[in-house]
């Protein structure tokens, strides 16, 4: 998986969040709030360019204290969400 | 070919061209200042053939057709075009320091005054200045702007505020600019850019607030805070988003502004209850 080109992480007032930016994002129309661990994750994905389930809870658990299952968890709940909003493919 | 130099937000412009083309720029004349030196832009016009280009985007709105690109060697096109036929070519270069527009004869003056507009916006867009689609008023010493998509009646409240409260004077009533400052602060500008309103004033004003209209069968007004009032600026605001270092510019400008200055949303009638409510709000 990668993240959809013109899709960008922003601080806005302290937080972070994913606006569409470029030419094929332009039209999105909103915007995505990310807690701290998603925003992260969303780093990771960006660095990376070509992500998997497994290369970003491996990542997080690197970064992060919590079990292999617990991160494999939470990594496929973001990425759920993210592809049912359209900003990675 | 004659030279016309403007201060517009402080940010000093030249426009080059025959005289009979620099005649026609009427609105631009409270803002003319002398021979000046480091420009941010400079725009000629000149007369010209079609310019072959790569489309990228482009924006219809009330008739007006816009459509960006780029040339093969990569300086930025812009196309105007009303009711389908073409008023002007607009090829920037040097981070749109440098634009030349070529004309076709038709509608000559709004195809300059798109050339501007666009130049202006994108040349300041990393000095933290924002051209804005809105409506302006002030009272008291401040600025105050009225955001909302084409037809939610940005002018009619601003007039609503004219015809009702004391003291009121319309800034602009299409396209103020807003420049921040090193203290966090923002002041808006009017330009010679205001839609169908002749109101072409070289007066600035701390801004004091800004109010995001929509259509209601009532009147109530809420602050916007954080991401909201964010959301609410960045449609309101005219770039090319899908040029990186602009809309890093542009957001730079947009976060200050949603964390500093009050954000409102005022859900209204075309009334003067509605004026009275927002000006006692946010005007206190």
């Amino acid at each position: 998986m990668k993240i959809k080109k013109g899709f960008v992480l922003r601080t806005v007032c302290g937080e972070n969040v994913i606006v569409g930016e470029g030419l094929d994002a332009i039209n999105f129309g909103r915007m995505l709030c990310l807690n701290e661990t998603a925003a992260w994750l969303w780093k990771q994905a960006q660095e990376s360019g070509d992500f998997t389930a497994e290369s970003l809870s491996q990542a997080l658990c690197g970064e992060y204290d919590v079990t292999p299952e617990q991160a494999l968890a939470d990594v496929n709940e973001t990425i759920d969400n993210w592809s049912k909003l359209g900003v990675i493919e | 070919m004659n030279k016309i130099y403007y201060i517009v937000a402080e940010h000093l412009f030249c426009v080059e061209g025959s005289e009979s083309v620099l005649e026609l720029l009427t609105n631009y004349k409270p803002f003319k200042t002398g021979t000046g030196n480091d420009a941010l832009f400079c725009l000629s016009v000149a007369k010209g053939e079609p310019v072959n280009y790569i489309e990228e985007m482009r924006q219809d709105e009330e008739g007006q057709d816009i459509v960006c690109g780029h040339t093969e060697q990569g300086d930025a096109v812009f196309e105007f075009r009303w009711d389908g036929r073409t008023a002007g070519w607009l090829v920037c270069s040097a981070g749109y320091r440098q634009g030349t527009l070529y004309l076709s004869g038709f509608q000559v003056k709004a195809a300059i005054d798109n050339a501007l507009m666009i130049q202006f916006a994108m040349a300041s867009a990393c000095m933290r200045t924002a051209l804005f689609h809105a409506a302006a008023v002030s009272l008291d010493g401040k600025g105050y702007m009225f955001l909302g998509k084409s037809g939610t009646g940005k002018s009619t409240h601003a007039r609503l505020w004219i015809q009702n409260l004391h003291g009121v004077e319309l800034m602009n009533d299409d396209n103020p600019a807003v420049s921040v400052k090193p203290d966090g602060t923002a002041v808006v500008y009017g330009t010679p850019w205001s839609g169908k309103t002749p109101c072409y004033k070289n007066i600035s004003a701390p801004l004091g607030g800004i109010v995001l209209l929509s259509q209601a069968p009532f009147n109530k007004i809420a602050r916007l805070n954080g991401i909201g009032a964010y959301a609410a600026i960045v449609p309101s605001i005219s770039g090319k988003r899908w040029d990186s270092k602009l809309a890093d510019g542009l957001h730079d400008t947009e976060n200050t502004l949603a964390t500093n200055i009050p954000v409102w949303h005022l859900d209204c009638l075309p009334d003067a209850d509605a004026a009275h409510l927002c000006k006692d709000t946010i005007a206190r």
